[in-house]
């Protein structure tokens, strides 16, 4: 008995000291990171992060499929990530800073929630890692370094342009009766496009040439909470019991095709004609809609040219220089102007989708 | 008494110990160990050590409360939508009000304790089942949320993101560690060598054997050699961190509440009533105040869950505390509580709950998407489940018993001993 209580305290010592032994071993990483790593670049076959948000639409999984591939042509280490359905802010939070823990060196964040993320890109800044924001501006830190997306407020005035132009085409003469949407409160775009499309509606509505009949005009009256289609279309049909009994209705601003869908559908279940119905995205099945002449416009965002222009960005980066940018003045996250690269969208109707579409292997077949 | 009986017996947790909190702690280290080799150890790694603790810490807390619910045979499905709802006023508080951030935390925890008093009185006093509820709760509190955020994201101020995403300050002379780290983990093992001697004591003043000597010195050793490997790597990580806020606000839970329900009449009156209400009820306990007590309990913790997820995000946003309930439940199953109630410890609850924290967190360094990682997640709840079902109902098969057989042959004991060694665990269960 006294031997083997002796042996047991041996061996009890010996793994608290093997344990504690490897503990010193790992030593202090200093505050390093940051400045240091800025002009020098890093290793060609290094591991870039990407983390998008839940797989809600197409073009989150058309996005990262391009950039799974996109990244390993380039010959970088490519590491992935959709945030979980239910779950998305705190998977996003978990996945970036392992990410960062793995020793990535740049990450590309689509944000679920942009103004959720600033702990976690501050981690990353500190580890010497850089981090862009693709499509969605990371709002409230001042550790984001470079900002890539579709120029937004272009957006919103394509939408409002291609409205005012469709309902002219319809019925030359005002007043036209319309109803206006938006998107998603917690994503950052979805104001800018509203502010974009009002920027062109507004003159009009201030002359009375065009009318929101329901006087709902607020973005906040407007949003559709999560881009979700069943919202849009609960708003629609009670927009149309409570304010199209009798009269007509002549165009609805729609944020993007998956709510212009819904919109249509709530129209069409009222037994009412199919107004104009601006979209955005270029989904299939609004492509098709818009061939077979229900929806009236869509915008075009290549999400090829998008995902081409950010692996641009990683690789100047990994060479030691400073990514093209073509903004640094107007995006403004709350505590720091970010520098952009904007790319140009296109408004796509029924008249230009067959050359709009000519590269897209999905979308071309539809449009003959 | 075979010297293995007396390892089993006394090695995890004391007398109360049993195979199924050894199991989860056997499977915790094994999973452990499983990535910290798959990832090239980046599993054990400080920055990620820290990341581990910051990103679980409000899902353990939730489960601390969750725990009491199961054992006192209810379930609380609101959580989530509490931690949201309190989050978004608390964060509305300090943006609209200009609460200092001290005040709004306490607000934040009179909001929980509100809220608890309402669910608590639905089903004590009125006697709607838990389950009803805080269905009913998840609803009002989730629409509450959003009327009252418009579903915006608000941001939090600086000093607030403190218990979410704070460290300890860096005091003292340079030692190339976190010094209060260091103290934290030397105070920690002052405390559990004063705590073993202790106890030895009180058994022999009460008479009882206290557990030989060896097995008292190899436990000293194994959990100070934890500690000292745990607090040496969580204070060398990057200057500025140490072993996270949010984590040593959990830790005091966890102390304070397995004291609770382990040591006093409060707290066992809990377990009573799990068992058998009835028996509890005819025994003296009062059964509506427990039942209320459990409710509130579980509202003021998932408020403080969801302030230090807001703390950590920097802001209130309309997805907070989505599926927090299930990681909440499932934490407790898997550490071992009976799905009937009246069984299952506080450290269990942790331990499971870090067994699927280890999971999600190595799955995500290996790069596994959520999709793969959640199917994971399902299948080993199931398991650990249907295992616990299973060891029930053949009464006699033993985690520890299975795993220790093959070394049990050059200990001789007659036959009734040994059975007895199997069985032990079994009967200790209830007493968590």
């Amino acid at each position: 008995m006294r031997n083997l209580i002796g042996k047991s305290v041996a061996i009890g010592a010996i793994a608290a000291l093997a344990l504690t032994a490897t503990a010193c071993g790992s030593g202090r990483d200093g505050d390093s990171g940051g400045s240091k790593g800025d002009t020098k670049g890093f290793a060609s076959d290094s591991l870039i992060g990407v983390a998008l948000p839940s797989k809600t639409s197409e073009n989150w999984v058309l996005a990262g499929d391009l950039f799974t591939n996109g990244l390993k042509e380039a010959g970088f280490k490519s590491d992935v990530q959709y945030a979980g359905a239910s779950t998305t802010v705190a998977d996003q939070q978990a996945q970036i800073t392992a990410m960062v823990t793995k020793g990535a060196k740049v990450i590309v964040i689509g944000a679920t929630d942009a103004a959720q993320l600033s702990t976690q890109v501050a981690a990353a800044h500190q580890a010497g890692v850089k981090v862009i924001a693709y499509d969605r501006l990371i709002t409230n830190t001042p550790d984001l370094d470079y900002y890539v997306a579709f120029d937004n407020f272009k957006v919103g005035q394509l939408q409002g342009q291609a409205l005012l132009d469709g309902m002219k085409a319809k019925k030359p003469n005002g007043p036209y009766n319309v109803e206006l949407f938006s998107g998603s409160p917690d994503d950052n775009n979805a104001g800018v496009f509203f502010d974009g499309a009002m920027s062109v509606l507004k003159p009009e509505i201030d002359k009375g040439n065009v009318v929101v009949t329901s006087k709902q005009t607020d973005v906040k009256q407007t949003a559709i909470q999560g881009w979700k289609a069943e919202g849009a279309q609960a708003r629609m049909d009670q927009l149309l019991t409570s304010t199209y009994g009798s009269k007509e209705l002549d165009g609805v601003l729609s944020p993007n095709d998956t709510l212009a869908r819904a919109i249509i559908t709530s129209i069409k279940g009222a037994g009412k004609p199919v107004p104009v119905v601006t979209g955005q995205d270029s989904e299939v099945e609004s492509v098709k809609s818009i061939m077979a002449g229900e929806q009236y416009m869509t915008i075009n965002k290549d999400t090829r040219n998008l995902v081409k222009q950010t692996i641009a960005m990683v690789k100047a980066l990994q060479a030691g220089n400073t990514p093209e940018v073509n903004d640094t003045k107007s995006y403004n996250n709350g505590s720091k102007v970010v520098d952009t690269y904007l790319l140009p969208p296109v408004a796509v109707t029924k008249a230009n989708a067959a050359e709009a579409y000519a590269n897209d292997p999905k979308l071309a077949p539809l449009t003959k | 008494m075979s010297r293995l009986k007396d390892l089993q017996k006394n090695l995890f947790g004391g007398t109360t110990s049993n195979a199924r909190q050894f199991g989860m702690i056997f499977t915790l280290v094994a999973i452990v160990v499983l990535f910290q080799i798959l990832t090239d150890g980046l599993t054990l790694r400080s920055d990620n050590l820290i990341a581990l603790f910051n990103q679980n810490s409000y899902i353990l807390i939730l489960a601390i409360g969750m725990l009491m619910v199961i054992v006192a045979g209810h379930i609380d499905l609101s959580v989530g939508s509490i931690a949201a709802f309190t989050g978004i006023l608390v964060a509305k508080s300090m943006a609209e009000w200009s609460l200092p951030w001290p005040v709004a935390i306490l607000f934040g925890l009179v909001i929980g304790a509100i809220i608890g008093a309402w669910q608590g009185f639905w089903v004590a006093y009125i006697g709607v089942p838990a389950f009803i509820v805080t269905l009913a709760g998840m609803l009002l509190f989730r629409g509450g949320n959003q009327f009252i955020g418009n579903a915006n994201t608000i941001p939090v101020p600086e000093g607030f993101r403190l218990i979410g995403s704070g460290f300890l300050p860096e005091v003292g002379p340079s030692t190339g560690y976190n010094n209060l780290t260091l103290l934290l983990g030397l105070a920690s093992c002052v405390a559990v060598v004063w705590r073993e001697f202790q106890a030895r004591k009180t058994r022999r003043e009460m008479n009882a054997d206290p557990a030989p000597m060896w097995i008292s010195l190899l436990r000293l050793a194994v959990m100070v050699g934890v500690i000292v490997f745990a607090s040496l790597r969580f204070a060398s990580g990057r200057v500025g961190t140490s072993f996270p806020v949010s984590g040593i606000i959990l830790v005091v839970l966890v102390l304070a509440y397995s004291f609770y329900t382990r040591n006093t009449a409060g707290g066992r009156h809990i377990y009573a009533v799990g068992g058998n209400s009835r028996a509890a009820e005819l025994s003296g306990v009062k059964l509506k105040r427990v039942n209320f007590f459990v409710m509130m309990n579980m509202a003021v913790l998932a408020s403080l869950a969801g302030m230090i997820f807001v703390a950590r995000s920097a802001a209130s946003g309309p997805q907070d505390g989505n599926g927090w309930e299930l990681d909440a439940i499932a934490a407790v199953f898997i550490g071992g509580a009976a799905v009937a109630g009246g069984i299952g410890t506080i450290s269990g609850s942790i331990v499971g709950g870090l067994v699927m924290a280890v999971l999600n967190n190595g799955l995500q360094l290996l790069g596994v998407g959520t999709d793969r990682v959640q199917i994971i997640k399902g299948l080993v709840l199931l398991l650990a489940v249907a295992l616990d079902v299973y060891n029930k109902s053949q009464g006699r098969f033993s985690v520890i018993g299975s795993i220790t057989r093959s070394f049990r042959r050059d200990t001789p004991t007659p036959p009734t001993s040994s059975s007895d060694a199997e069985r032990e665990p079994a009967r200790t269960a209830v007493s968590g």
